[in-house]
């Protein structure tokens, strides 16, 4: 495989951890704590996608390989992630009186609760969607480029939804009053900012695009209760690696982290054609540098990024 | 300026907590890691050791004495005969339980139809929560207070093995497994089993694709101790080149990478070595890239799950080896006749290692002195060994007993295999061979362990 297949499979399993790791961030600039439920949220997404899908069909025609029902599950997929986090919001997180490790612990409990009910209605064993698996496109073999229409549709996908949130952060009024409570809640409310709407427009944003990475995890990957807490590691990793509360840096960081996690085999073929000297420095390196350390390589590219710069690549600017 | 700071406190704490989570939410990983679910999950043998803790020598011992108390035949010459059995009824390997106790069941109904020398045998079932915990406390209490000199147990290798290490050990009590796989229960001689040891599965594997005419093999593994273990057997059985051999982790969201290093590789025999899920994960992927290649796997990689969630055609000649009754043969047959119209449904494998268990074990008795764990020790491998005359039922060979045969005037040949169990308690196992054609799992053949 080429150096260029390698970099469109990250850029296809970055675009899922984008997609996750924004509605992480997003949450935790205005909500002020670190929702381990995310990853679950996004379970959700996936098997509301799932039932929708199963019920709706294929609905005729089908563009990029995906039938028009799958977007139609897609969108139910995203609202009724959304609608869940805002109900547990109201619910739980709003009248609980605790500080923000507080929260953090409640989420914990939340995630196995939401893990639970689907274990329960679906059963912990895998599935996928009715959706015949493609073929890599034959155009791009000859370059070593191996992805299918799924994938395109995947990377298309979180293009667009992340296009709609920036222009939604910057030109919007919403997205202004976002802004201006992840800078300073307090200031905000005193200059007349429904802080609490805000607050739960951003569980809405959030919790949708965590929904709808969900969804393209079930289509890339597979279904299974544990899907969105098995990547929500990598999540956190790419949220605190681009500055924890930015939104860009969220992206940023899924970004690497997706990248780095699909080009580890690019990295030991690198290493393993470098002239490294002395020998047993580079049997150690060629060890390390391998396939089954994929997810330790992020991690320590991770704690080398924050070493320079401790608040993450998008510094200390929030949103 | 005060604001930034906070702001770094803030995120050291959150750094801190997101750690601490973090190593929670791994400890959960661990946990589930043996839900996998499937026979060779049992396997997850590294865990045994454990069992050393549970229960100290001392408390082996004292099952000697509980055992020599023969309080069970003390209850006049007519009561039953009681053995013990530990099994997983609850937690990760329930269903191997649920199964078992189907076969179980079958058997007693067998032996006591015809009785051992008048008497009826007794089982007494305790669950081991499929932990070792949970499995020493309940052959602790077979063994001391029932004082059973015959304990069939347990499904999972490493609670076999903790209960071997910390209760039967050192004690004359016939510890006899029903369904682990392990390799590392060969290194146990006194821990006999009735399921074969995943060491077969290597050597059939490797058989099999030398015998396909490929020289030249790409293996991927599961990083535990079953994955480790079988590619070790494996690549310790091989005598082609080895392409490609690395672990990868469990419940990874892409495997991507493995599939292409190994398709880079070169090699056009490829080995999956792993579980269900992930492995319908990589054929999905090897689909979706395009790669072509012979697919080997152990059991571990098969089930309906797998056949559901793949795209037709992606796995097509695939060859896996799976533990199993000679189904072909006639005592299978009729048991599993026997097994349909008592449960409505096939009996598995598992059920078959269960009920030649109960019936080696009813058999060991009666071809003994005395019921004790010492004599029993002598019959138990002599009953099903090789020498003597075949039979194929516990009715038969009850008989030839029953008629003065001492033994080794019998072989009882199961309905799981042969049993002939080896010096280092293992039987001889039956693999058969699935070939996936049209999409589904068809038998073509059968190998001896």
């Amino acid at each position: 495989m080429t150096v260029l297949g390698y970099l469109a499979n990250g850029l296809v399993f970055s675009s899922i951890i984008v997609l996750g790791s924004i509605g992480l961030s997003l949450v935790y600039s205005i909500a002020d704590f670190a929702n381990f439920a995310h990853g679950d949220t996004m379970t959700i997404g996936a098997y509301a996608a799932l039932v929708t899908f199963g019920a709706v069909g294929g609905l005729g025609g089908a563009v990029l390989g995906l039938p028009y029902g799958f977007f139609l599950a897609l969108v139910v997929g995203i609202a009724v992630a959304a609608v869940v986090a805002v109900g547990t919001e109201k619910l739980i997180y709003e009248p609980l009186d605790v500080d923000s490790i507080g929260l953090l612990i409640t989420s914990i409990g939340i995630a196995f609760i939401y893990r639970a009910v689907i274990q329960i209605r679906f059963g912990s064993d895998f599935t996928r969607f009715g959706i015949q698996p493609l073929r890599p496109i034959e155009s791009l073999v000859p370059y070593g480029v191996r992805v299918t229409l799924h994938d395109v549709a995947i990377v298309g996908s979180a293009v667009v939804l992340v296009g709609g949130l920036h222009v939604l952060l910057q030109y919007t009024d919403l997205g202004r009053k976002m802004r201006a409570m992840a800078d300073n809640p307090d200031l905000a409310r005193v200059s007349g900012i429904r802080t609490k709407r805000v607050k739960l427009w951003t569980w809405v944003i959030g919790a949708g695009l965590a929904g709808a990475g969900g969804v393209f995890l079930g289509l890339f990957n597979q279904l299974s209760p544990r899907m969105g807490f098995n990547l929500l590691l990598v999540i956190f990793a790419a949220v605190i690696l681009g500055g924890i509360g930015s939104v860009y840096g969220a992206m940023a960081g899924g970004f690497l982290i997706g990248m780095i996690n699909q080009l580890t085999p690019f990295f030991s073929n690198v290493v393993e054609a470098l002239p490294i000297w002395p020998g047993w420095l580079a049997a150690i390196v060629r060890g390390l540098i391998s396939i089954e350390y994929a997810n330790a390589i992020a991690f320590v590219i991770m704690v080398v990024v924050l070493l320079v710069r401790p608040n993450g690549i998008a510094g200390e600017g929030a949103t | 300026m005060s604001r930034n700071s906070m702001d770094l406190t803030d995120r050291r704490t959150l750094l801190k907590l997101t750690g601490g989570a973090g190593v929670a939410a791994l400890s959960g990983c661990l946990s589930t890691t043996d839900d996998g679910g499937d026979g060779s999950d049992g396997s997850d043998g590294g865990d045994g050791s454990d069992g050393g803790d549970g229960g100290d020598g001392s408390d082996g011992s004292d099952g000697g004495d509980g055992t020599d108390g023969d309080d069970g035949s003390d209850g006049g010459d007519t009561g039953p005969y009681q053995i013990g059995m530990v099994d997983s009824l609850t937690g990760s390997l329930s269903a191997f339980g649920e199964r078992n106790q189907r076969g179980v069941d079958l058997a007693l109904q067998r032996v006591n139809e015809v009785e051992i020398d008048g008497r009826e045998l007794d089982l007494i079932v305790e669950d081991s929560e499929s932990e070792n915990q949970g499995g020493i406390a309940a052959a602790q209490k077979l063994v001391n207070q029932d004082g059973v000199p015959f304990l069939i147990g347990a499904v999972g290798s490493g609670v076999s093995l903790a209960i071997y290490e910390s209760v039967v050990q050192d004690t004359d009590v016939v510890q006899l497994s029903q369904n682990s796989t392990g390799l590392n229960l060969t290194d146990f001689p006194g821990l006999l089993r009735m399921s074969p040891s995943g060491r077969s599965q290597s050597l059939a594997l490797s058989n099999i694709i030398s015998d396909d005419g490929y020289d030249e093999v790409a293996i991927t593994y599961v990083n535990n101790d079953y994955g480790q273990s079988l590619t070790d057997a494996f690549v310790n059985a091989w005598e082609g080149d080895i392409a490609y051999n690395n672990p990868h982790d469990q419940e990874q969201q892409s495997y991507s990478g493995v599939i292409s290093e190994m398709d880079s590789s070169g090699a056009d025999a490829w080995l999956f070595i792993t579980y269900q899920a992930e492995f319908a994960t990589m054929v999905n992927e090897v689909y979706s890239s395009g790669y072509e290649a012979q697919f080997y796997g152990a059991d571990s990689v098969s089930g309906d799950n797998v056949i559901e969630n793949t795209p037709e055609g992606s796995m097509e000649g695939m060859k896996i080896v799976v533990p199993s009754a000679p189904v072909e043969e006639e005592n299978y047959q009729s048991f599993a006749d026997a097994f349909e119209s008592e449960y409505d449904q096939q009996p598995t494998s598992w059920a078959a290692y269960a009920y030649d268990c109960v019936i080696n074990a009813a058999l060991a008795i009666q071809a003994a002195d005395e019921f004790t764990g010492s004599a029993l020790r002598d019959t138990v491998r002599r009953v099903s060994g090789p020498d003597g005359e075949e039979v194929t039922s516990f009715e038969a060979a009850s008989q030839i007993l029953a008629d003065g045969g001492g033994p080794d005037d019998v072989d009882y040949q199961g309905v799981s295999g042969p049993i002939d169990f080896d010096e280092n308690g293992d039987p001889v196992g039956f693999l058969q061979v699935l070939e996936v054609q049209d999409h589904a799992y068809e038998g073509i053949d059968f190998v001896e362990g």
